[in-house]
């Protein structure tokens, strides 16, 4: 199965593709996108159509329980609605573990394509970069960058894809070390291709299986990490809600206003959740050998 | 604590006490502070009991002369003495020393030069040797010592020709007149030079780690990330100990040290104390005493006046305006702290009571812009000349009442037409160049004014304290005016009270006017202890809930 | 298997400088510095914060500072903490215990829990105790740990009151039971990822295990199924855990921190977080090469033992 045979295939609608039907075979991958896709339904126009505001205060309604008045979920330490602010959080939460895993995937890709392809000196310095980087504890990395830097959306978005790219770069190099080896490759370089044609327009694609399953499991973890350094209070800033902060001053509230740290919790687990089945059934319906499972 | 020992310090010093006595806010505190007697009988005979303290930092620095951050005074009062301490109502009270020195006992000489200090001769070291005038030489000499990595230094280089007369009585001369000076001995306490004189470096010293004092209580042990342990000193030169054990327990978040001293695991809830959201469920709670303690720190917005939108007086006063500080104060913060104008605690004898009144009136406030010639732009922003009224308000991340108070204040001042943006940092970054070197625009700061209740304020307020600008001090907001200046300096040149008292209410009236930072309140900690521990005196002129540990008993 | 050792070794010296080096200059890149716990401090001023840096050698060069620090740790001086003037190891050596304790205990429930769940899962495969086992996993992995952490203490401390907050023991009292009291909580919550991880590797390697020769060639023989799987599959399926177990050794460090944070265990996470929020220098590089260097053992003592153990992976 290599790309010339997959690219002279003949055409079929993309839905009715194996990749696709196996894929939908998959109770809880298909769960998972369903949920994925009403959560971020949910989230684009949620905001639109509730009553409040996110960052709108209301004293007189602070600490209101769920349901509520047109509370639905509750309100927080400000008056503010939770609903509200679960919805806008879900688009920064969203927003940042998508970019985080689209840069992480692109490094990483960029990097194991190299590293594999090249091989020698250039692979060892790469692949020792990975290690390195993997050798430090996610966690310091996260927080001393984020101390760092400030600390709005866009650096979280950078710090996090700088803790999550290694992971992308092994899975790709170690595929395409093993891919450069192949008959096509050899033929691509017998007819004098250029080594960037080789390594983006031949080698790459047909290492597109593993880069979408990690880049999916990135997401979920991508959403994870942004929830523990906001929840460390080294993450996004308030008033700008994200699922992360806004557990991060609920700890303090534990016993009088539970569904504070509870809902948003529930959401993150949810998202997270998703992207995770959504990556196993990607995993099935690509045939691929994770280093997750 | 020592209080018997003040007899002459009060006499000697009747006008001053007099005046500070008449000055303090009795009512804010326990009326029977000081006074032991009303329970003198119930005290144990013996030290008996333990005492568990949480505390939401751990103290981890023991030798009292090094850096070192507000728990840990918690150990050093405990352990070691100072010459004299400060009462809560801002009176010295005798400690090593046996009189308070001052102008009219001839302890101080007119000019405010030369000292001459007498100490007490039946104190002993936890180890057994005498204490001697050679330990307060040493430990003078000690802090400006430059291999030795100090504390503060303020003061202390002032002072020069230290002599040792008798193993009771030492002498030393100032520089220059330095009233503060005064105050900062009750946070000086003296180290053994038969211990730290025979270290290479005293920085790197073994005592460091089990430190040797003279305080009512000796050092036991640390479990490192957890407790320090504490045990009564039988043979203590004052009155006390009448427990057996002190404990500092470290419990590093505020909520969970709540919940602890509800459930009974740790008697007293310490530094940083019981949050405002439990203030109220706290004081229903059977079997506890919880109170409201003002504490020396003021909450305030700080102006980078340096910054082009806060040089226009108008400004700062329209701002001022637009904060909604009783909702603050009242919903917010549950009613805990109180409104100020001033920087001055109100339980000092200084505070100066009848400033303007603060008003929140979004109104005005926008009528004072509009006159000052701020005129709302496109987006709605208030600009003028080119700036826009439009700047960062900062303060450490995780702060969650101070995130809560921007909020609402970003909200009322929107309404204005002025944009504050929340720019909160990590505490080792909001405290750094960022804070020190005035790189903000605006801060959301709780503030200690005061060095030991001293009313001196130079540091914060004085021209040449500006950082940003060469000097040397924490002039973080850069505020200057020469006639402050001028005031500050008389101010640490003069030793009457009086004659203080009135520079001290003039300072006052021209900071509330030029507003370089825009008061919110006063703080009051809520102090929670088992309603079964006796002797518990809280202090503000203090850091430290522990001052008088040597005075706490099970009843 | 000299030569591979000796180039592994090469290998990570390498790696240990470059880790050095990006924790040296990312932890210098914060701005404020371990003086800033002091900026509030009335009577501190700006003249006493530059004598301490300059004490401390923080106003040399960075460079300057990175090779003191390095040259004094090849001589095996860790150096000194800022934040309680204690030797850097004394300093950690006081926090293992808490960790190892909380880490030991998640580990063995994890270990127990995961391999059981993950035998059983392999052994009654597309069962409805399978596909729910499968699914717990992925949602345990999916939920951020501290989340669990503020569910229990509100469910099980707050509301029942069974179980204590936080804390690894009640001063004064400080029994073993009071320990244990103490410890249930935060080792579920900890081992409940670790539940997850083990169990679907459990179940990964013992469906590999089943399909090999040795077992068919065992049940053939007339062998009991049970004895089949506790002594040919398990012992065979354990093979591949040795391998997880030696990846999964850095987290000793710091895979508690965040449990650390929430029940308030006075582990090596926290110090971890208050030495870095105190900008205490040195013992977070401490703490990180500890990391680093545990890292590299772990996976070097996972390729080993497997080589060891399985005639057929020779090292290279």
């Amino acid at each position: 199965m290599t790309t010339l045979t997959l690219r002279s295939a003949p055409k079929r609608a993309w839905w009715r593709s194996r990749v696709v039907r196996r894929f939908l075979s998959h109770r809880l991958a298909v769960l998972g996108l369903v949920m994925i896709t009403l959560l971020s339904l949910a989230c684009t126009l949620g905001p639109y159509l509730l009553p409040y505001d996110s960052l709108q205060i209301d004293l007189r309604a602070r600490f209101a329980p769920p349901l509520t008045g047109n509370h639905y979920l509750g309100a927080d330490p400000l008056g503010r609605d939770l609903a509200a602010r679960l919805l806008m959080a879900g688009r920064i939460s969203l927003l940042v573990g998508f970019f985080s895993m689209l840069l992480a995937t692109l490094v990483g890709t960029l990097v194991g394509v190299i590293a594999g392809y090249i091989g020698g000196w250039t692979n060892t310095i790469l692949m020792r970069t990975v290690d390195g980087f993997l050798s430090f504890p996610t966690i310091f990395l996260l927080l001393a960058l984020a101390a760092a830097l400030k600390p709005s959306p866009i650096m979280i978005t950078v710090i996090i894809a700088l803790t999550s790219w290694m992971t992308v770069a092994r899975i790709v190099a170690t595929e395409v070390a093993t891919l450069k080896e192949r008959e096509f490759v050899l033929a691509g370089r017998m007819l004098g291709l250029s080594r960037f044609h080789i390594m983006f327009r031949e080698i790459l694609p047909n290492a597109m299986g593993p880069i979408i399953v990690a880049a999916t499991l990135t997401v979920a973890r991508a959403i994870l990490l942004e929830a523990y350094i906001s929840f460390l209070g080294f993450g996004i800033q308030p008033p700008l809600p994200s699922w992360g902060n806004m557990l991060n001053g609920a700890q303090q509230y534990l016993d009088s206003a539970p569904w504070l740290a509870i809902i948003p919790g529930v959401a993150i687990a949810i998202a997270v959740t998703s992207f995770n089945f959504i990556g196993d059934g990607m995993r099935d319906a690509l045939d691929v050998r994770g280093e997750h499972d | 604590m020592t209080e018997t020992k003040k007899t002459r310090a009060g006499a000697s010093r009747r006008d001053a006490l007099h005046m500070m006595a008449a000055g303090t806010a009795a009512g804010l505190f326990a009326p029977n502070l000081l006074g032991k007697p009303a329970y003198g009988q119930t005290r144990p005979t013996t030290p008996k009991g333990r005492i568990v303290v949480g505390v939401t930092q751990e103290p981890t620095v023991f030798n009292p002369l090094m850096p070192h951050i507000e728990v840990d005074d918690s150990v050093h009062f405990s352990v070691f003495d100072a010459l004299y301490r400060i009462s809560p109502k801002g009176e010295f009270m005798a400690n090593l020393a046996s009189e308070v020195p001052s102008q009219a006992n001839g302890g101080i000489s007119a000019d405010g030069l030369n000292w001459r200090i007498r100490l007490r001769n039946n104190v002993h070291w936890h180890d057994g040797k005498p204490f001697t005038a050679e330990d307060v030489k040493y430990t003078l000499e000690l802090i400006v010592n430059p291999k030795f990595r100090a504390w503060r230094t303020t003061g202390h280089a002032l002072v020069r020709d230290i002599t040792v007369v008798s193993p009771t009585e030492i002498t030393w001369r100032l520089e220059q007149p330095f009233a503060p000076y005064l105050s900062f001995l009750t946070e000086t306490f003296i180290v053994p030079k038969h211990i730290l004189g025979t270290e290479a470096n005293p920085s790197e010293s073994a005592f460091n780690k089990e430190p040797v004092g003279t305080g009512a209580f000796k050092w036991s042990k640390r479990v490192a990330g957890d407790h320090i342990e504490l045990v009564a000193n039988t043979s203590y030169h004052g009155e006390g100990p009448f427990i057996e054990r002190l404990i500092f327990k470290y419990i590093p978040d505020m909520t969970v040290m709540y919940t602890q001293f509800r459930s009974g695991d740790i008697d007293v809830a310490g530094q940083a104390f019981i949050t405002p959201d439990n203030y109220k469920e706290a004081s229903r709670l059977p079997d506890r005493s919880v109170t409201l303690v003002p504490a020396g720190s003021v909450e305030s917005i700080y102006l980078n006046l340096e910054k082009p939108q806060f040089r226009d007086r108008a400004v700062r006063e329209a701002l001022y305006m637009a904060i909604d500080r009783q909702a603050i104060i009242d919903i917010l913060y549950h009613g805990v702290p109180h409104v100020t104008e001033t920087f001055m605690p109100p339980q000092s004898w200084y505070y100066r009571s009848d400033l303007p009144k603060h008003e929140f009136n979004l109104a005005r406030a926008g009528q004072l812009l509009d006159q000052a010639g701020w005129r709302p732009g496109p987006d709605g922003i208030r600009v003028k000349d080119g700036v826009r009224l439009s700047f960062n308000n900062s303060t450490t991340t995780g702060a969650h009442l101070r995130e809560q108070t921007q909020q609402l204040i970003q909200q009322t001042f929107a309404k204005i037409g002025v944009e504050m943006k929340i720019l909160n940092q990590p505490a080792a970054v909001m405290w750094g160049d960022f804070w020190g070197k005035s790189q903000f625009d605006t801060a959301m700061v709780g503030i200690t004014y005061l060095i030991a209740a001293d009313p001196d304020v130079s540091l914060r307020f004085h021209t040449r304290s500006i950082v940003a600008k060469g000097g040397r001090g924490s002039n973080n907001a850069q505020y200057s005016n020469p006639e402050v200046d001028d005031l500050l300096d008389q101010g640490t040149r003069t030793f009457d009270p009086k004659a203080r008292h009135e520079i001290y209410n003039r300072v006052q009236g021209i900071v509330r006017n030029d507003l370089p930072f825009l008061p919110l309140f006063t703080y009051n900690r809520v102090y929670g202890l088992k309603a079964k521990i006796q002797g518990f005196v809280p202090n503000a002129n203090t850091r430290s809930e522990a001052w008088n540990a040597a005075g706490w008993y099970w009843s | 298997m000299a030569a591979f050792l000796l180039k592994r070794f090469m290998q990570s010296i390498v790696l240990l400088v470059i880790v050095s080096v990006i924790g040296y200059v990312v932890l210098n890149l914060i701005p404020g510095g371990p003086l800033a716990q002091y900026a509030l401090d009335p009577g501190m001023t700006e003249e006493d914060r530059n004598r301490i840096a300059t004490q401390l050698g923080l106003n040399r060069p960075l460079w300057v500072q990175y090779f003191d620090w390095a040259s004094r740790l090849l001589q095996g001086d860790w150096g000194t903490s800022f934040r309680d003037s204690n030797p850097v190891l004394s300093v950690v050596a006081r926090h293992v215990p808490a960790t190892l304790l909380l880490m030991g205990t998640a580990t063995i429930i994890a270990v127990a829990v995961g391999t059981v769940i993950g035998i059983w899962g392999a052994t009654h495969r597309y069962s409805i105790f399978d596909y729910l086992a499968t699914v717990g996993a992925m949602v345990a992995l999916s939920i951020p740990t501290f989340w669990f952490g503020l569910v229990g203490i509100y469910v099980f401390a707050l509301r029942l009151g069974w179980l204590p907050a936080g804390n690894m023991y009640t001063i004064g009292d400080g029994s073993v039971l009071n320990y244990l009291h103490h410890l249930i909580m935060p080792s579920v919550v900890l081992a409940l990822v670790h539940i997850a991880i083990w169990s679907r590797f459990m179940r990964t390697a013992t469906l590999d295990a089943m399909s090999q020769e040795f077992v068919k060639t065992a049940r053939a023989k007339g062998l009991s199924e049970r004895r089949v799987i506790l002594k040919h599959v398990v012992g065979n399926a354990l093979l591949p855990m040795i391998t997880l177990a030696g990846v999964q050794l850095p987290s000793l460090l710091t895979g508690a921190l965040v449990t650390e944070t929430v029940f308030t265990w006075p582990g090596m996470g926290r110090l971890f977080l208050d030495s870095l929020s105190n900008s205490d220098y040195p013992v977070v590089m401490g703490l990180l090469m500890f990391s680093a260097i545990l890292t590299i053992v772990g996976s070097l003592v996972a390729d080993i033992v497997v080589a060891l153990v399985d005639p057929r992976i020779r090292l290279a």
